[in-house]
């Protein structure tokens, strides 16, 4: 479609990027009270884009329009996502209102870079162009850098920023690097037109297209992979994850990782594969074996982030070597190229982002009321503020993927995914993965119930906290029990290639 | 060994070479003059490859902009970054190792490929300018990637705002 006549189709994207700009300008108006309005703009910005991602649901059911020239997809898949993130940008914006870990320092440009890189994050859940993903990916990582940073005079959260900021200049570089291979192969950089040049070279029996095709793939995988936080491109993310302000890190472990899987979905399967039957399975363009590649990376990203998370005593870098493992875990559904494996990762990032915002929450609540992001300070929690330790609960037990909580059933469709493509190794690894990490989650528990508190003077808890605690524990025990509606939404939002 | 290419092993010996000084001097200045060097050849090879609009940018913005940039930050904080630049040498013998292996692999995989080469030849082809057909894709084909890298930019100095502005408060507080 034409560039004029996709505007229609961008609206979501166009209503973002005007509250972005606006909320710069209003913050120069509003002087001093743009501290308190300026949260509320930003949601009322969200909640129109997301009104706006509603409403082209049918359109995308039945048309499916290139928009751009073929820069952009606008499908049932890339609105999914799209939803994903305006949520939990939402919520990111309602966490950031009274944290005194940043309100102090908070400004217009604050909002204004959280939804730019809301912006960044919906480009990459549809971009089908490799020039609009590498650019995709770096209006992301742009903002996350400076986000990561904003704490004034915080030695971790510039240290923080600067690692961020290397690590992901490497990555991006190693990244395109690959994208130059892929375009030297084919003389393409829309997705569609590279798998059907790379069909025709495999087809032909050109000599030298594997291994060209295959380290193209590994050196794309750097960038990606740094997206979502796989093994071995994780290193950056504990301290990342410890250094930036909490809401922050509640949004790179959520709503980052969840548009790297969706670049890293749209990469694989519209550019190196191909449908076998309408919209159903895949398979894997010649003989480049990138599933076997995914599976080993998968194994090692769930294994490193559990054993690692064990050792920790501060709970947000638990919490950040716990998302790295649960990275492992939709990675594991995604290599499998089937129906039933696609459908299952994107309802667990339903499902992980409110079980992983919620425990982030807690984290933000108790690092305010106590200071303290350690383990320890959460000793005796049960009796001094019982319904934050009743939600934290819920929130991990979901995470660990027992029932009745929704992360029980997401697991279950991640591990019935990769036992139905007979993949039961992995299988194995992943439960055996899921034993360890109940050891360090309900270790927190312990420490909540069990240990003795110092004092026994209880909580305040602002009615805000309590509100977003609500909002975010009932979706994780209602989708344990009634999950229907979301699993529908990811079935109908597989994309089409 | 026709002119052209004497001129591009010319050319390609002065970007290799400038860039390997760039990293193993110890002078800051030193290194940003052999930069300069880097990006001037750069701009030549891509005269030679009929790239004239990108030859003329990379001047303009990398060695007019950025390079002078990089020496008046040098030079205005001169005293401050006289500092040696140390070199930790401890990963230099596993670190090379790697490098080779991949050298070694994307020099193979170089000449293997079958790349999709446009079979004209260099002296032959029209002298057309450029300009004109990156306008029309700019505006036309690439208008969304063009508009996505303007929000990008503005992004960058938002941040770049941000992250001096908090210098300068540290300083009129300390």
């Amino acid at each position: 479609m034409d560039n004029i006549g996709s505007l229609r189709y961008f609206l979501p994207e166009l209503i973002l990027i005007l509250f972005a700009v606006g909320a710069i300008i209003l913050d120069l108006i509003w002087r001093k009270s743009s501290a308190r309005r300026m949260p509320w703009f930003t949601l009322i910005g969200l909640l129109l884009a997301f009104v706006a991602v509603l409403s082209l649901r049918p359109e995308a059911r039945l048309a499916s329009p290139s928009l751009f020239e073929g820069m952009i997809e606008l499908d049932s898949f890339s609105l999914y996502f799209k939803a994903l993130f305006l949520v939990s940008a939402a919520f990111i914006v309602l966490f950031s209102i009274r944290t005194t870990e940043i309100a102090s320092v908070i400004r217009g440009e604050y909002h204004a870079l959280l939804l730019a890189s809301t912006v960044g994050m919906c480009l990459m859940a549809s971009a089908s162009n490799l020039l609009l993903a590498y650019l995709s990916l770096e209006m992301v990582s742009i903002s996350s850098y400076i986000l990561t940073g904003f704490r004034v005079r915080h030695a971790r959260s510039s240290e923080a920023a600067f690692k961020y900021v290397f690590y992901g200049a490497a990555a991006s570089g190693t990244m395109l690097f690959g994208f130059s291979i892929l375009f030297g192969l084919t003389g393409h950089t829309g997705l569609r037109e590279i798998a059907a040049s790379l069909h025709q070279l495999f087809q032909d029996a050109t000599p030298g297209v594997s291994l060209a095709a295959i380290v193209a793939t590994v050196f794309v995988l750097a960038g990606l992979g740094y997206k979502i936080a796989s093994v071995p491109f994780h290193a950056w993310s504990p301290d990342v994850y410890e250094g930036a302000p909490t809401p922050i890190t509640a949004f790179l472990s959520v709503a980052s990782k969840a548009a790297g899987f969706g670049l890293l979905i749209r990469f694989f399967y519209t550019g190196l594969a191909e449908p076998i039957t309408a919209t159903t399975t895949w398979s894997v363009i010649g003989d480049l074996d990138w599933q076997l590649l995914l599976a080993v990376i998968a194994a090692f990203t769930m294994t490193t982030g559990n054993l690692l998370a064990i050792q920790q005593d501060n709970l947000k870098r638990l919490l950040a070597y716990s998302s790295i493992a649960h990275g492992g875990y939709m990675l594991m559904a995604v290599l499998l190229l089937t129906q039933s494996g696609m459908q299952a990762t994107l309802f667990y990032l339903g499902v992980y982002l409110f079980m992983n915002l919620g425990a982030f929450l807690v984290v933000i609540l108790i690092a305010d009321r106590l200071g303290s992001e350690d383990i320890a300070a959460y000793r005796g929690l049960s009796s001094r503020a019982p319904f934050v330790a009743f939600t934290m609960t819920v929130f991990l037990f979901s995470l660990t993927g027992l029932p009745p909580f929704a992360g029980f059933i997401g697991k279950l469709y991640l591990f019935a995914a990769v036992i139905e493509s007979k993949l039961y190794w992995l299988a194995i690894i992943g439960v055996l993965n899921s034993v360890i990490s109940l050891y360090y989650y309900v270790r927190v528990i312990k420490t909540m119930y069990l240990d003795e508190a110092s004092t026994e003077t209880p909580l305040q808890l602002p009615a805000l906290y309590r509100v977003l605690l609500f909002a975010l524990v009932i979706p994780t025990i209602l989708l344990g029990v009634y999950w229907n509606p979301l699993y529908q939404w990811a079935a109908a939002a597989l994309i089409r290639s | 060994m026709t002119v052209t290419a004497a001129m591009f092993y010319l050319f390609a010996v002065l970007t290799v070479g400038s860039a390997v000084l760039v990293v193993t001097t110890r002078n800051v200045v030193y290194a940003a003059f052999s930069l300069m060097l880097t990006l001037c050849s750069v701009a030549c090879l891509y005269v030679m490859l009929h790239a004239d609009f990108l030859a003329a940018t990379q001047v303009i913005i990398y060695v007019g902009g950025i390079l002078v940039l990089v020496l008046f930050g040098v030079m205005m904080t001169s005293g401050k970054l006289d500092m040696k630049l140390r070199m930790e040498r401890g990963r230099l013998i596993p670190g090379s190792l790697v490098g080779l292996i991949l050298l070694a692999l994307l020099i193979r995989i170089i000449y293997q490929s079958p790349w999709q080469v446009q079979d004209t030849n260099m002296l032959e082809s029209t002298t057309k300018s450029t300009t004109q057909s990156i306008g029309e894709s700019i505006l036309g084909q690439y208008l969304l990637p063009f508009e996505i890298v303007s929000v990008i930019l503005l992004v960058a100095l938002i941040g770049a705002v941000l992250i001096s502005r908090k210098e300068v408060k540290e300083i009129e507080e300390s």
